[in-house]
């Protein structure tokens, strides 16, 4: 099997494959980072620190103050001696390891300046790695001793920072969140946020972490440009404008390519005259010879049975199919079909001249069915739009979000229809209405259909071929006029003869559902005063209420997540949210984008602090198709799955092809939408019985009878070894180097997201592996990661890193099972730090469900908050993630469960 | 002028026209400190000027070898230039030619599909979904827009964006927008010179009214936040005051009279028909807005890829009659002549151009307006429709520190040349040479064009041989 080829630039980013890690002692890398306050490993030990301590924890913020004397001599007497013998050594004095004094720790944890680094301290104790096994001068009783200690004054300073919580979670919305506010406010799902840029967040970070989310001026513009474009496009002028009809019986496109046969069936005839039974030979050896293959696509005439050859070619728009102003009904069906089978590029090419409008929708209507007794297998259509001005100057973009099933049995076809809003295509040909139709550069436009069935080899016996006998094309289609879109910002009015009043009443009903509140008196006569200073400067009453209108989108009243009201904030609790702050918050969490009308009325009435009421909200927002932003953001985000969006499709018969690709991004978030859904474990991430798939990709994963390119959960063959978020091929091509899996990647990967504990990045500057060398280019590469890391250097952090990775070696760079690699039986057997040994994907999966259940629960509650909350975490939110955790485990550990117990948690409803 | 695309009709919009001067307001992005009152500083200008296509380069054992190569004999400062490019000869130490240096993401390309990436250095995929990135002109447009009336002049031959993989202009946006170009002398000189753009007042006025109005917004909001959270919102509060500081500054140029220009000395209703002068008017307009300082950023896509247009008409300057054809005819006899008269002309309407620039002197500053002008002329297409070894000239901007009077070559011994006989096109062969990244180069030009950057496109690195 040869080894998949990616472009070889979308993995230079992420690739600190080979390298050495760390040149000047890799305790240096690990302590100078403290970013993962949150690694922690709840092995046997922790497990230890139950109820009871937190009884002998609750104190008050002054109590522990107060107590400090009394802490300070416990650690003096008790502690200090303990870490004086074990650690002082290589962490105290001038010339320290990893720029590291233990001996300067500051004792207070709640007080004090260095609780990060202390965690650190309990992080490395509990799970061995410090001090260094060879040289361990502490007993296991000591260093229970000492974890013990750290857990208490953990806890206790948890409590202590919780109940001094100065945090905020006060910020601007997201590009995405703008982008769904928008549409869920003008009611079109289309593109707004056009020129914004991404967010750049943190490694670590979600991008809607309120730290990361900055605003610039160049920023501000371009918020305000995209208000007036969203306006403008929502909004028209003037009467309804004609519609453009094409009607096309594929009987026209069959006549045109038989022409070329009837030719030349002409030319025999006054050739052979007289000779008819030269002349019929001759006449079927034509049709013979013009007879197109039918495993590809071609024009049929049932009839007589011709297949002509589906040809396209740009030039002189010889192609394009008439147009005319009036609507043609349907005639009954005829004997001329489109018979599209999957695969090849060119699919049907129907083209349309240079007639289609700028705006306005675009109905695409076809006939069609499956092909003759095909009973199991259902095709499936995408639709394409495209043009081709000259040789290289082109483009074409897929229309259909999601592919049309052709389920209407051969005789009996069915209308299927899209509507696409042609201003949401990204390229038009922008030599219409400059250039002659057929003139060079072409102004012509097209549609084109793709039969997108997978190609199963030789296993079905069924055609999946798709048969259109008809193709109707009208634009644009404006179901009313002036459409929904308008008349939802200019409402209808008695009043809309008189400006002012008729302004008034359009701002203050946008104002009400852009901001989500009442605006008061001021904020309307504001505006109202704006508007009668454009008012003369604009043309017209539209254009200067639009121009007013922008100013509310552009607003931080819009733009922001708002804190409460003055006067709700006066009965708030400490920092509990207001009703209003929480109904924004959970909008935000599970629709990503601003609350609907029904939220707002609870806040209003104060009845989301009805702890019922809010359960059967967040049931009715899961519900909601808005959920979907949910799974595809957090899921993203959650696993990191930007490095997908850098793979490009190659071709061949080993490539990752194009739906491949797509299907390996949908998964993971599939995945989740399916669990959270049924409300699966969470523990069913790390393995499970079951995989959520689509035809695409049970292919890839061998796996039989899964048709049709929607995902849907299938059981999983006992003899799979799949299941989880660890084995999806997705995950494993991103963590891979395009030409072969990579340990590292996939050890560093699973770390940092799944179980929140990330290695220390590497250090700048690390040598590159010597390929050249003969000995190194030689070995496996698992021997490679081995060898490398031998150096004593590179030991420490990697042998944290490299056994999880190589526990995925049986994992090729597509995600592919391997037993072997260049005839090398696949070695996929590690040991970790703390001895235990993975024994390839099955070990790890063990290991995992076995010792490390706690902290991936742990783990994916705190990836959850953080994006819930819109902040990352610290230390004063420990208390609250435990909680979360308990009760998880509580309600039977199910995905919705968690965001239920989430919602429902102190952690979520304050600051 | 109109500054607001969406006042425009789109099909306007879509064909480009008066998009190419965009007022700085809309595309700057960050604003300068006006220079101290008195003290003489030097304007810093950029212009890029592109042809396709590329250029004659006979096998060495062509008899035409001597003559008609586009690329000078010999190398450093001792090189001789051909009869294609003699017409360099009295500019000869007001500029470099350059060889050897290409884009590595666009080296497979095919030459048909060049124009779009040129300056970009963009990987542009074949086939599927389009996407470039921000165009050089565009870079240095965004940090200097704001010191003039329009942040860049964007010209073409042909026009407008043409499509994706066929671009009929060279400036795309930080987003990897096309920007479009103007192709009519007359507009470019009307917008420049002319007709005080009542639209762009307009937009002016409604953006100040619209900013009074968030920054009111933004009093109220902070009004109600922590003290954190204030220091957060600064941010928009901040940004809000800095939009108005530019609108004021756009009104200045808007509400300042244009320029007056002597319009009896230009001949602006000029057409392609009439390809000489046409070409010519088109540098007039770039020396018109640079000796005004209308803008210090300019670009002039002189024809599009592979024919097909207006541009491609260009060729009966010199009697021919379609200039891409001359491409592929060099194969013919007399064909590399053919091919070699035209760049010939080119070549002599660029030195005209830069030729003005040095007989003029700096307005208000030191030395000539070349000095301060830093020009590149090229394509980026070799022996026939290769993607490497671009055949450029970088010109003028000695005030910058450049260094001239040198053939720089580091297309080694032997460069791809010879014509296209049929088979594989030699884009597709295999090539052991090595091109230099040509994003060095705009890294120097940019960092002596005032930018602090080390990296364009995502590739790091400056070529400082380039520097006295």
């Amino acid at each position: 099997m040869l080894p998949p080829r990616f472009t070889a630039d979308c993995f230079a980013k992420y690739s600190f494959g080979f390298r050495c890690l760390c040149a000047a002692g890799l305790v240096v890398c690990c302590l100078l980072a403290p970013n993962s306050v949150y690694a922690q490993v709840q092995d046997a030990k922790e497990a230890e620190l139950g109820e009871s301590d937190v009884v002998t924890n609750e104190q008050t913020s002054g109590f522990v103050e107060t107590q400090s004397g009394h802490r300070q001599e416990r650690y003096e007497k008790r502690i200090k001696p303990l870490l004086k013998q074990a650690c002082f050594d290589c962490h105290s004095g001038d010339d320290v390891e990893g720029n590291f004094r233990v001996d300067q720790l500051d004792p207070d944890l709640a007080g004090g300046e260095d609780t990060e680094w202390w965690l650190e301290v309990y992080s490395v104790l509990s799970k061995g790695e410090m001090p260094p096994p060879e040289s361990s001068e502490l007993t296991d009783a000591e260093r229970i001793q000492i974890v013990e200690w750290l857990s208490t004054e953990i806890q206790a300073a948890e409590k202590s920072r919780r109940s001094r919580g100065n945090r905020s979670s006060f910020r601007r919305l997201t590009r995405y969140e703008y982008n769904y506010a928008i549409q869920d406010l003008l009611g079109v799902p289309w593109s707004f946020a056009g020129d914004l840029p991404m967010e750049a967040s943190e490694e670590a970070a979600f991008e809607n972490n309120a730290d990361s989310l900055h605003m610039s001026v160049k920023q501000l513009e371009t918020y305000h440009q995209l208000a007036l474009e969203a306006l403008r496009r929502v909004t028209v002028r003037g009467d309804r404008p004609p519609t453009v009809h094409w009607a096309i019986p594929m009987k026209i496109p069959f006549q045109r390519e038989k022409r070329a046969l009837d030719r030349d069936i002409g030319l025999v005839e006054k050739k052979l005259e007289g000779m008819p039974d030269e002349l019929s030979a001759e006449i079927e050896r034509l049709t013979n010879q013009f007879q197109a293959r039918a495993d590809r696509s071609h024009y049929l005439d049932l009839s007589t049975g011709v297949r002509a050859n589906v040809d396209w070619n740009y030039r002189k728009a010889s192609f394009a199919f008439k147009h005319s102003d009036a609507y043609e009904v349907m005639p009954e069906l005829g004997s001329h079909f489109a018979v599209l089978q999957p695969g090849g590029r060119a699919g049907l090419i129907v083209e349309l001249g240079d007639k289609l409008p700028d705006e306005g929708t675009m109905r695409v209507r076809i006939r069609a069915s499956r092909a003759e007794g095909v009973d199991q297998l259902i095709p499936s259509l995408q639709l394409h739009f495209g043009f081709r001005a000259t040789d290289q100057g082109g483009a074409s973009q897929r229309l259909s979000q999601q592919d049309v099933k052709i389920q209407a049995p051969f005789g009996q076809p069915e209308i299927y229809q899209w509507d696409v809003p042609l201003s949401e295509i990204e390229h038009r040909n922008t030599y219409r209405g400059e250039f002659e139709l057929g003139d060079q550069p072409n102004p012509s436009e097209y549609i084109r259909f793709a039969n997108s069935t997978v190609e199963r080899d030789g296993a079905e016996n069924e055609s999946p071929a798709i048969f259109i006998d008809y193709v109707e094309v009208a634009a644009p289609v404006y179901d009313e006029w002036p459409p929904q879109t308008h008349r939802s910002v200019l409402i209808e009015s008695k009043n809309s003869h008189d400006e002012t009043a008729y302004a008034q009443q359009i701002i203050t009903d946008f104002m009400t559902r852009a901001w989500r509140q009442t605006p008061t008196t001021r904020d309307i006569n504001r505006k109202l005063q704006l508007f009668r200073r454009l008012r003369p400067i604009n043309t017209d009453f539209q254009e200067a209420i639009v121009e007013v209108l922008a100013t509310i989108l552009s607003s931080p009243k819009f733009l922001y997540v708002l804190p409460g009201k003055q006067d709700e904030r006066q009965i708030q609790v400490r920092d509990h949210l207001s009703q209003h702050e929480l109904a924004t918050r959970l909008s935000l969490f599970l629709w990503c984008s601003l609350p609907d009308q029904t939220l707002l009325e609870l806040a209003s009435t104060n009845r989301l602090k009805d702890r019922d009421v809010l359960r059967r909200q967040v049931d009715r927002m899961l519900a909601d198709p808005r959920a979907n932003r949910f799974s595809k953001q957090f899921v993203g985000q959650w696993l990191k799955m930007q490095p997908l969006e850098f793979l490009r499709p190659t071709r061949g018969d080993d490539g990752l092809d194009g739906a491949l690709l797509e299907s390996m991004k949908q998964e993971p978030i599939a995945l989740f939408a399916d669990m959270l859904q049924e409300n699966s474990s969470v523990l069913d991430f790390i393995d499970s019985d079951y995989l959520v798939v689509n035809e695409r990709l049970a292919k890839h994963y061998g796996i039989p009878a899964v048709r049709g390119n929607n995902f849907r959960r299938v059981s999983l063959p006992i003899s799979q070894d799949r299941g989880g978020l660890l084995t999806l091929a997705g995950l494993l091509t991103m963590n891979s180097d395009g030409e072969d899996s990579h340990p590292v990647k996939r050890g560093v990967w699973l770390l940092t997201n799944l179980l929140n504990d990330p290695p220390p990045p590497p250090p700048p500057a690390v040598p590159e592996i010597d390929l050249s060398d003969p000995e190194i280019a030689k070995m496996t590469l698992k021997e490679r990661v081995e060898d490398h890391r031998n150096h004593a250097a590179c030991l420490a952090c990697h042998q944290k890193i490299d056994p999880w990775g190589i526990a995925f070696e049986n994992y090729d760079a597509m995600g592919r099972w391997r037993d072997q690699i260049d005839g090398k039986v696949v070695d996929a057997a590690s040991v970790l730090p703390s001895k235990a040994s993975l024994d390839g994907m099955k070990g790890l999966k063990k290991y995992l469900m076995q010792h490390r259940q706690e902290q991936f629960l742990r783990a994916t509650v705190e990836k959850m908050a953080s994006f819930a909350l819109g902040r990352q975490l610290d230390f004063g939110d420990r208390a609250g993630v435990t909680d979360i955790t308990r009760r998880l485990r509580d309600h039977g550990d199910g995905v919705k469960s968690m965001v239920t117990c989430l919602v429902m948690s102190d952690l979520f409803q304050t600051k | 002028m109109a500054l607001d695309f969406n006042q425009l009709d789109r099909r306007r919009f879509l064909r480009g026209s008066g998009a190419a001067l965009a007022l700085p307001l809309l595309s700057s992005q960050v604003p300068l400190l006006a220079a101290d009152a008195g003290r003489q500083v030097n304007p810093k200008r950029l212009a890029c000027i592109y042809y396709p296509d590329g250029v004659p380069m006979p096998l060495r054992e062509d008899p035409v070898y001597q003559d008609w190569s586009w690329f000078p004999h010999g190398g450093g400062t001792e090189f001789t230039f051909t009869k294609c490019t003699d017409v360099f000869e009295p500019l000869r130490n007001d500029l470099t030619v350059l060889s050897g240096f290409s884009h590595p993401a666009a080296r497979k390309v095919h030459g048909h599909r060049n124009a779009d990436q040129f300056l970009t250095a963009a990987k542009i995929r074949r086939d599927g979904p389009y996407q470039n990135s921000v165009s050089l002109d565009q870079v240095y447009a965004e940090f200097i827009g704001d010191q003039t009336r329009f942040s860049s002049l964007v010209m073409s031959t042909d026009g407008g964006i043409g499509t994706p993989r066929a671009a009929q202009t060279l400036s795309f946006n930080r987003s990897g927008r096309a920007i479009p170009a103007e192709q009519s002398p007359k507009r470019i000189f009307d917008m420049l010179f002319v007709k005080s753009d009542a639209n762009a007042a307009r937009r002016l006025a409604n953006n100040e009214s619209a900013l009074d109005e968030l920054l009111e917004d933004a009093r109220d909001l902070r009004g109600i936040l922590s003290s954190g959270d204030k220091l957060r919102f600064d941010e928009y509060l901040n940004s809000v005051r800095e939009a108005e500081v530019r609108v004021q500054k756009a009104k200045e140029w808007v509400n300042r009279p244009l320029p007056s220009v002597d319009r009896e000395k230009i001949e602006a209703d000029i057409s392609p028909e009439s390809p000489r002068r046409y070409v010519q008017t088109m540098f007039d307009m770039i020396y018109l807005a640079f000796k005004t300082d209308s803008t210090r950023v300019a670009t002039y896509q002189i024809g599009r890829e592979n024919g097909a247009g207006v541009s491609d008409r260009l060729a009966r300057a010199v009697g021919f009659n379609l200039a891409h054809k001359l491409t592929h005819e060099t194969k013919n006899p007399g064909g590399w002549k053919n091919l070699g008269k035209y760049c010939r002309f080119l070549n002599e309407e660029f030195t005209r151009f830069a030729t003005r620039l040095k007989e003029t002197p700096e307005p208000a500053g030191t030395g000539s307006m070349l000095d301060n002008s830093l020009l590149l002329f090229g394509s980026a297409s070799s022996a026939f429709h290769l993607s490497r070894n671009y055949p450029l000239v970088l010109a003028g901007g000695q005030n910058m520190g450049f260094k001239h009077g040198r053939y720089l070559n580091y297309a080694g011994d032997n460069p791809i040349s010879g014509a296209w006989r049929g088979g594989p096109e030699p884009y597709t062969k295999k090539v052991n040479h090595e091109d230099q990244p040509l994003t060095r180069v705009f890294v120097t030009m940019l960092q002596q064009l005032g930018m602090q950057t080390d990296s364009f496109a995502g590739a790091t690195g400056n070529f400082s041989e380039l520097l006295s």
